[in-house]
């Protein structure tokens, strides 16, 4: 699986319907707002923000890097105000192009927007040299302005379109590594790794604040230390505190390969309101 | 890290004062250190919240992060790539103690955690960090160690001034808090120290989000991008509001080095909220 011919047909990223726009003085992606997409307080889940998040940085860092590949090293997102469409854009810029990273800045807007982001994302990129055996990628103009994934056609809620689960208690989410929810290099896609934590964060939150009002996250800090490649990934909660004065709290989760001896993955703290 | 290279009249070293100590594996046993430190909180280092300075906990983790990650990958060194810190609580007793693990080591790159509880409240978590370098070859640097390594704790400094004071900050016209690169604010690689940066980054982002009416903020939520070193000064950290939520105000830091063609040199995401 290449840039050239993912995602699949069937792929969460086909079902959320990406429009792409990309060329050397602006990159855009564009997904439509479904209800399918959305969390308790009305807005888009910040999971899935973050998933358009990664979908323009990749399209940047592929034409940046390449020859050179790259995989998602972190990712921040502020979500200042819900999401709540009914086109949500994500507009991309290099801040910093080094020899081993690549820094992004990607500012997230309802379209049409009154000029204020709903989100606001800086992710870095590792530089991966492409091996010297590897065949010769077709030139840049393989790469087309425009892509279209989908059309938009989820059926279900995304939470239970990408499988995740609560075995009970904030400690308890698993969730399943399949096709649909793979990247390019067969690992989990860096949103959907976002999305799972989102959920297990936010609910840990609210438990902790105890007031039987689900929490929403709007912060998250993601570490990607190794790709999910077996499942089930399982979150877990290192630790969370809740400020009853302003309904919110932080914690941190950690999320675990379970199929593949444990191994931690990913790292990510998580603010959460309440919604 | 920099400081343990040149402790004697390394002044941001003595200043916010941090004693760490290596904790190689157990005997017999294969795999990186890990570390140990602790930090008292010296009131005049009091943060708007009680705790440590934002700026300081930030340049102990930072501190801890780099050496952590530096020894795993010696012969050669580290620089500091990006900084996600999540502050979990703002009133700390002190002191407080931290420990710093390796979580990935690659070829360009190692990835570390730091835990800072509050040892005279109980060990209550304080803050939860990941600290990215990139691996570099060090040049002329000695980085002759004895191991396991030891920092002993500074003594305290004599005639204490408050954090804004000791590093130069000042304020500039509107959104904008200006730092004076002065000779002792630099680390042996003659750039300004890590934990100058993190403090600026802190003081401008509060700065910022302050209205005419709110009292003291507190930073909670930290994630830096260290793009270029920052050599000539003076220095511009540059804010915009990004927007604010229940859990408080998102603002965006743009450092700038003016006298290096205004090169941006680092680009940081902050939560602040009121206290």
């Amino acid at each position: 699986m290449t840039a050239w011919n993912y995602p699949p047909d069937v792929h969460l990223l086909a079902d959320l319907g990406v429009e792409i726009d990309a060329d050397e003085e602006r990159t855009a992606a564009r997904i439509p707002v479904t209800p399918e997409l959305l969390g308790p307080d009305g807005g888009v889940h910040a999971g899935v923000i973050a998933t358009l998040v990664d979908i323009v940085g990749g399209v940047i860092a592929v034409r940046v890097l390449h020859p050179d590949w790259m995989a998602t090293a972190d990712m921040s997102l502020q979500v200042v105000r819900p999401a709540t469409g009914p086109v949500l854009e994500a507009q991309g810029t290099v801040v910093r192009h080094g020899r081993t990273t690549l820094v992004l800045e990607v500012f997230v807007f309802d379209v049409p927007d009154d000029g204020e982001p709903v989100a606001w994302s800086t992710l870095t990129f590792a530089v991966l040299p492409r091996a010297a055996d590897a065949p010769e990628p077709d030139d840049l103009p393989g790469l087309p302005r425009r892509s279209v994934f989908g059309p938009a056609q989820l059926a279900v809620h995304v939470l239970e379109a990408v499988s995740i689960a609560d075995a009970g208690g904030a400690e308890g989410m698993t969730m399943p590594v399949g096709d649909y929810v793979r990247n390019t290099i067969g690992g989990l896609q860096g949103g959907v790794v976002a999305l799972f934590a989102e959920v297990a964060g936010a609910r840990a939150v609210a438990a902790a604040l105890g007031t039987g009002r689900p929490s929403v996250a709007v912060e998250l800090q993601v570490s990607y230390i190794a790709l999910g490649r077996v499942g089930p990934m399982v979150a877990r909660v290192r630790s969370v505190t809740a400020d009853p004065t302003t309904g919110s709290g932080r914690g941190v989760v950690e999320l675990r390969d379970a199929g593949a001896d444990d191994r931690l993955t990913t790292v990510v703290a998580v603010g959460a309101v309440s919604a | 890290m920099t400081e343990v290279l040149r402790p004697a009249g390394h002044e941001v070293g003595a200043y916010f004062r941090f004693e760490r100590w290596e904790l190689p594996p157990p005997a017999g046993a294969e795999g990186p250190s890990g570390f140990a430190g602790r930090a008292p909180i010296d009131p005049h280092q009091r943060g708007p919240g009680g705790g440590l300075a934002t700026g300081g906990l930030l340049t102990c983790i930072d501190s801890m992060g780099g050496l952590l990650c530096g020894l795993a990958v010696l012969p050669k060194w580290i620089v500091t790539g990006s900084l996600s810190v999540q502050v979990l609580r703002i009133r700390q007793v002190g002191p407080l103690g931290f420990h710093g693990r390796l979580l990935r080591q690659g070829r360009n790159s190692v990835v570390c955690s730091v835990d800072v509880v509050d040892e005279g409240d109980g060990g209550a978590p304080v803050a939860e960090a990941v600290v990215t370098c990139a691996v570099l070859d060090p040049g002329g640097m000695a980085l002759d160690f004895v191991r396991p390594l030891t920092v002993p704790m500074p003594p305290p400094v004599p005639d204490p001034v408050g954090v804004e004071a000791f590093f130069g900050i000042e304020p500039g016209e509107g959104p904008v808090t200006r730092l004076q690169l002065d000779d002792r604010l630099r680390n042996p690689w003659g750039i300004l120290h890590g934990g100058a940066v993190a403090t600026l980054v802190d003081v401008a982002a509060r700065r910022a989000a302050a209205g005419p009416d709110e009292g003291d903020l507190a930073t909670t939520g930290v994630v830096v991008h260290y793009l270029s070193p920052l050599r000539v000064g003076p220095v511009e950290a540059r804010c915009t509001l990004v927007g604010s939520r229940a859990d408080g105000s998102v603002v965006r830091v743009a450092l700038h080095d003016t006298g290096a063609a205004d090169r941006l040199a680092a680009l940081a995401s902050v939560t602040v909220r009121a206290v």
